[in-house]
């Protein structure tokens, strides 16, 4: 009986107590949790991973638990569920530019320009006249630009130097003269086995990514698909670009095929790659015994000017999720300090979207040790988004359905393919308006 | 009425209501919500992250100018046209020769319905190093035969007959089984008749085997046509459609619209208008076989 009476002490406040710890006004606990999400590949997980534990160890009342972002097509897809399903992190920084549009209009993104020292932060880091592509339509950042890809052509310098070329291609004519040497028979068994270049000729819209568009506002001086709302990519600019890779599959400089059996650049295979900076970890991993250079896009002959690219940006959001926007904005404030800029290079060959950063001296170290990635990023201030169109995916699918036709197929001419495509995205917006 | 009905309801009938519950929730969480929701989807425009946003026959409207969906069908249905007769002919083929007293029969009877059973993604990626252009097997062996190589699904005219063989490989294996079931069940003095008469074995396969076969015939063209309708896999993995849209199929088309694009409203517009396509076939077809078969 006794024993009962002590007993019940013990057990009403060890249930009640719990509950009783704080009184009115008070924080209910002194630790924060946020999620966030990297992209899932294992240089970008081995980044996050570094820069967590970091900011763990530093930030002991605000806790930050990585997680790769669920794996599935693409990062859109799953981002969009997120939304859906309310079960966003409070931070993720792999945010397509392109598909912003739609996560601003599900209210799925904090407002970034709403904290006091935005603007600072993104004006010391990020070049102004890159910093406008960033902006939405309602006028506001949801977006904090992080890093780039700009996509540029990668070559095989023995594959050239063994077909007698001596300098690498800057022009079209220059491709294609080039590519008349090195496409060839190199085994005797009657079928090309050294390709000039290659693209996935199914008509997959993302793969418009890395040769029409970056093509496109390379020729046109660093144009993108849209003024405004308007369709303006129905120019002599995209026939050019057209007419370019027609010219490719008709002279068989790319193959009628895609392949199975790996990266055709990595295999030698292929003499040049349009990619980013992101294919030279691959290839140190991979194919450390190709002798590869990298050059910017060739461009149509005459054409004057810095030759711009696509940037294939990748950035930073907070989800309107999150219950602690001010701690996740510092966190993502940690992301983007120079130190963390250098490990994003070190770690991961990606350029961090950062003012001067070939001659910040924080990076002098690493581009004397890595020259190619110096090129990418010279390249960088000359790099163009894609434009904040709702339904952006599904007009680069009309672009791609076009340039099928024209390029590959050689069924229509550039002139044809370019209106087509333009017809087809207006009535995608006149349907999706 | 009702009362009756409750009273039923509680009294002797509840165990078998507790017993078909679970059904009735399968049904009522896959296909009568889907299906409603699919309904009130034709009106709206909805990208799944925001709210519904009522738009009238807008949808029916943009169905009726999408070039590119009319493509996608008539696609669909050349691809049946093709992989139909095909499916028919191999199937009876391998049929009477699973049926017949050969050399090897034990193992081919084991063997022709592995690929029903594979998946079907495994079976496309399989057919891509078939297929493939410049070091494809098939490719390979042509030109090892001194014949030039054949762009089997980078050619706009080849690719939808290619994904038709690629599905009859893929498919054979279970109308064989409906065929030798059908075959099985032919008496054996119909053939011993027509033997004494002298019929010649082509005479007994026009005269005896077919004609028997026809209801099996009938039921295989209707499945074929059901199944063929729903041509996806093959296009989505092994061309994406292409070249020159030839390979997009309808199925396809949808695909593309609802979950690549995000348009659930109007992707669920194609769906029924695709359904609504999919019923004609059917009933003109079953009328057909009325017609022919007397079935």
């Amino acid at each position: 009986m006794r024993l009962r009476w002590c007993v019940l002490p013990v057990i009403i406040w060890s249930v009640f107590l719990p509950g009783c710890d704080t009184r009115p006004g008070e924080r209910p606990s002194p630790r924060v949790d946020l999620i966030y999400w990297p992209a899932p590949n294992p240089q970008e997980l081995s980044l996050a991973d570094t820069l967590v534990r970091l900011w763990n160890r530093m930030h002991p009342d605000v806790f930050v638990l990585m997680q790769p972002i669920p794996v599935s097509q693409s990062t859109e897809e799953v981002l969009l569920a997120a939304i859906a399903g309310k079960t966003t992190p409070d931070v993720c920084s792999n945010i397509w530019p392109g598909a912003l549009e739609e996560y601003t209009r599900a209210g799925g993104l904090v407002t970034l320009d709403r904290f006091a020292d935005f603007d600072s932060v993104v004006g010391a880091r990020v070049p102004p006249d890159l910093l406008k592509q960033f902006r939405s339509p309602d006028g506001h950042f949801h977006q904090i630009p992080w890093k780039t890809n700009p996509v540029m052509m990668f070559y095989n310098a023995r594959l050239l130097r063994e077909a007698g070329v001596v300098s690498v291609p800057r022009t079209y004519g220059e491709f294609l003269a080039a590519g008349a040497k090195v496409s060839r028979d190199t085994s005797g068994e009657g079928q090309i086995d050294v390709w000039m270049g290659e693209r996935d000729i199914r008509p997959i819209w993302w793969q418009r990514l890395f040769d029409f568009y970056p093509f496109y506002i390379a020729a046109s001086g660093g144009r993108t698909l849209f003024d405004g709302e308007s369709v303006a990519f129905q120019n002599e600019y995209a026939e050019a670009v057209l007419a370019f890779f027609r010219e490719c599959y008709r002279r068989r400089l790319f193959p009628h095929t895609f392949f199975q059996g790996g990266d055709p650049f990595l295999l030698e295979r292929k003499a040049t790659h349009f990619a980013g900076p992101f294919e030279i970890a691959e290839l140190r991993q991979s194919a450390p015994h190709v002798e590869y250079g990298v050059a910017p896009l060739p461009v149509p002959d005459g054409h004057r000017g810095p030759v711009y690219t696509y940037g294939d940006f990748k950035n930073i959001a907070i989800f309107s999720t999150t219950e602690h926007p001010r701690e996740a904005w510092e966190f993502v404030k940690f992301l983007l300090r120079p130190e963390h800029d250098l490990l994003l290079l070190e770690i991961c060959n990606q350029i961090p979207l950062r003012l001067d950063i070939t001659k910040d001296s924080l990076f002098t170290d690493y581009f004397l040790r890595n020259p190619w990635m110096a090129v990418f990023a010279e390249q960088a201030p000359r790099t163009r988004g894609v434009d904040p169109i709702p339904d952006l995916k599904e007009i680069l699918d009309a672009l791609s359905q076009a340039y099928e036709a024209s390029a590959v197929y050689g069924e229509i001419t550039p002139a044809e393919a370019a209106q087509m495509a333009a017809d087809r995205a207006r009535s995608i917006l006149e349907w999706n308006r | 009425m009702t009362g009756t009905l409750l009273t039923r309801i509680r009294g002797r009938d509840r165990g078998s209501y507790l017993l078909i519950s679970p059904y009735l929730v399968f049904f009522g969480a896959f296909v009568a919500y889907p299906l409603i929701f699919s309904l009130i989807l034709l009106f709206h425009r909805w990208n799944i992250v925001t709210p519904m946003e009522w738009v009238g026959a807008r949808n029916f409207i943009r169905v009726a100018a999408d070039g590119l969906f009319y493509k996608s069908v008539l696609n669909t249905v050349l691809f049946l046209l093709i992989h139909i007769p095909l499916q028919v002919v191999v199937a009876i083929g391998f049929a009477m020769m699973l049926n017949a007293r050969v050399w090897g029969r034990g193992f081919f009877r084991a063997v022709y319905f592995f690929p029903v059973v594979v998946s079907g993604v495994a079976v496309t990626i399989l057919w891509q190093q078939v297929y493939a252009n410049d070091y494809g097997i098939l490719n390979t062996l042509l030109q090892a035969a001194g014949l030039p190589a054949v762009p089997w699904i980078t050619d706009p005219s080849i690719a939808m007959p290619s994904i038709a063989i690629m599905a009859t490989w893929k498919n054979v294996g279970i109308y064989i089984v409906l065929f030798l079931a059908g075959l099985q069940s032919i008496p054996a003095d119909l053939y011993e008749a027509a033997s004494i008469d002298g019929a010649t074995p082509l005479q007994r396969f026009w005269r005896i085997t077919l004609p028997m076969l026809n209801p099996t015939v009938s039921v295989i063209v209707i499945l074929s046509t059901i199944g063929g309708f729903s041509l996806f896999i093959e296009p989505y993995v092994l061309t994406g459609g292409g070249p020159m849209q030839s390979t997009l199929s309808a199925m396809l088309y949808i695909y593309n619209q609802a979950f690549y694009f995000s348009h659930m409203g109007y992707a669920a517009t194609l769906g029924v208008v695709y359904a609504l396509v999919i019923l004609t076939v059917v009933l003109i077809q079953r009328k057909v076989i009325e017609r022919e078969t007397g079935l």
